[in-house]
């Protein structure tokens, strides 16, 4: 509840913002790859990486910005992704009314240890491609929330609608029928780099599983695996899974009422 | 030749190889725009999406340096108006009405952000730019005869 409701918030303030823009009113300007709240910048770390590998060059509005996100990674880990980002919502409400409308019949755990190198393998091609080819930070055109937002920037400051609209909900469509989260999983470059700064913290917030407490009678259909829109068990995050794990907490809810086994927990 | 090819970059843009190494694409510019002439680049050439252009015909920059003070990546450098250097406007005497006799008209000279030095008025009356001309397009904007043509700076890197 909490975490749809601050979803649904950043994604419509992200709508709000080109639009007082248009308005002339500037307190509060940017996208998702640069963004500034009366002086106070946000920037993407990947976006930030690109600029100072190219041009040896900082500033404070981007260091800021990047540490910011990089800082919340760390101690809370990619909760970036199920909390703030709108084409995490976007994906996220896909996968749950595809799951209503179209039940699984089989256990929905499904997520291979092996498929989080599918999006290390896309993340190092694209840095190779930039740093070899490109002049201008390419990997930023593969940020989903980016477009999301230059979305709207384009229609209220341009009166234009963005080809990208369509790009989006194809993207969305195809992840509705085959009810896996496709680009967080495999593509989002993004979050390769906010997982990587997350390992860096083994102290950092995580999803604990207290065996004791797990009262679900029936094997097979747990709630807590059932509620994992990204298709990891939560009973068995430790077995390298958890890298995936974005804390979105939707687990914990589901095993609130049968004993709550599972909890966030800052551990090692 | 594509609608989009003519634009300028925004002022504080260097060359457009520096600029395009710093610009994020994050938009910032075009949205503190105050005269609304900054607009980011549509399509999805994956270098150019999002880059900010302006288009003098459709709303020229004044040159209030909005966009260099915000911008997070110095892609737009903070540079004194004197040094901008976004293009530079070439006068066609075949069709200025001064030029050819015609009327004694001044939009060009009274509209310059950099008044009386970017375009002077030889003999007090005849429009001549100067090599001061920030390539802004504001002259390009208000010449109800289309004489002036700003040629933006990458044509002549």
């Amino acid at each position: 509840m909490c975490r749809r409701t601050l979803q649904i918030f950043v994604a419509l303030v992200f709508i709000l913002i080109p639009w007082l823009n248009s308005r002339h009113i500037s307190f509060v300007y940017g996208n998702f790859l640069s963004f500034n709240l009366a002086g106070f910048p946000l920037a993407d770390p990947l976006a930030v990486l690109q600029i100072t590998i190219k041009n040896a060059y900082l500033s404070f509005d981007l260091i800021t910005g990047a540490l910011v996100a990089l800082a919340i990674a760390f101690f809370l880990g990619t909760v970036f992704c199920s909390w703030i980002c709108p084409f995490g919502l976007l994906s996220d409400l896909g996968q749950t009314i595809s799951r209503s409308v179209m039940p699984k019949v089989k256990n929905t755990k499904d997520m291979k240890s092996n498929e989080f190198k599918i999006k290390i393998v896309i993340f190092l091609t694209g840095l190779a491609g930039f740093l070899t080819f490109s002049t201008t930070p390419v990997l930023n055109q593969f940020s989903m929330p980016a477009w999301y937002s230059r979305i709207f920037q384009f229609i209220f400051t341009q009166n234009h609608f963005s080809l990208a609209i369509a790009f989006i909900l194809f993207v969305l469509m195809v992840e509705f029928f085959s009810k896996k989260m496709l680009w967080c999983r495999y593509v989002c470059p993004q979050s390769v780099l906010l997982i990587l700064f997350k390992q860096l913290n083994p102290g950092r917030l995580k999803v604990d599983f207290k065996t004791d407490n797990c009262f679900h009678p029936k094997k097979g259909q747990e709630p807590c695996t059932n509620a994992c829109n990204l298709g990891l068990d939560p009973k068995h995050l430790a077995s390298g899974l958890e890298t995936e794990c974005t804390n979105c907490g939707d687990c914990i809810v589901a095993c609130s009422r049968y004993g709550q086994a599972l909890n966030y927990k800052f551990k090692r | 030749m594509s609608k989009d090819s003519g634009f300028l970059r925004p002022p504080g843009a260097r060359s457009e190889k520096e600029f395009l190494v710093r610009c994020l694409q994050c938009g910032q510019c075009a949205q503190v725009c105050i005269f609304d002439c900054i607009h980011m680049q549509t399509g999805f050439n994956p270098f150019i999406a999002g880059t900010p252009i302006i288009n003098p015909l459709d709303a020229p920059c004044h040159l209030c340096m909005r966009c260099s003070a915000i911008c997070p990546s110095d892609a737009l450098h903070d540079i004194p108006i004197e040094n901008v250097k976004m293009g530079f406007a070439k006068l066609d005497r075949e069709l200025c009405y001064t030029w050819k006799g015609q009327i004694i008209c001044r939009s060009c000279f009274e509209r310059c952000p950099l008044k009386g030095m970017a375009i002077e008025l030889e003999r007090g009356e005849y429009p001549v730019i100067t090599d001061k001309c920030a390539g802004c397009g504001v002259c390009e904007h208000v010449c109800s005869q289309g004489a002036i043509k700003t040629i933006p700076t990458r044509f002549v890197e």
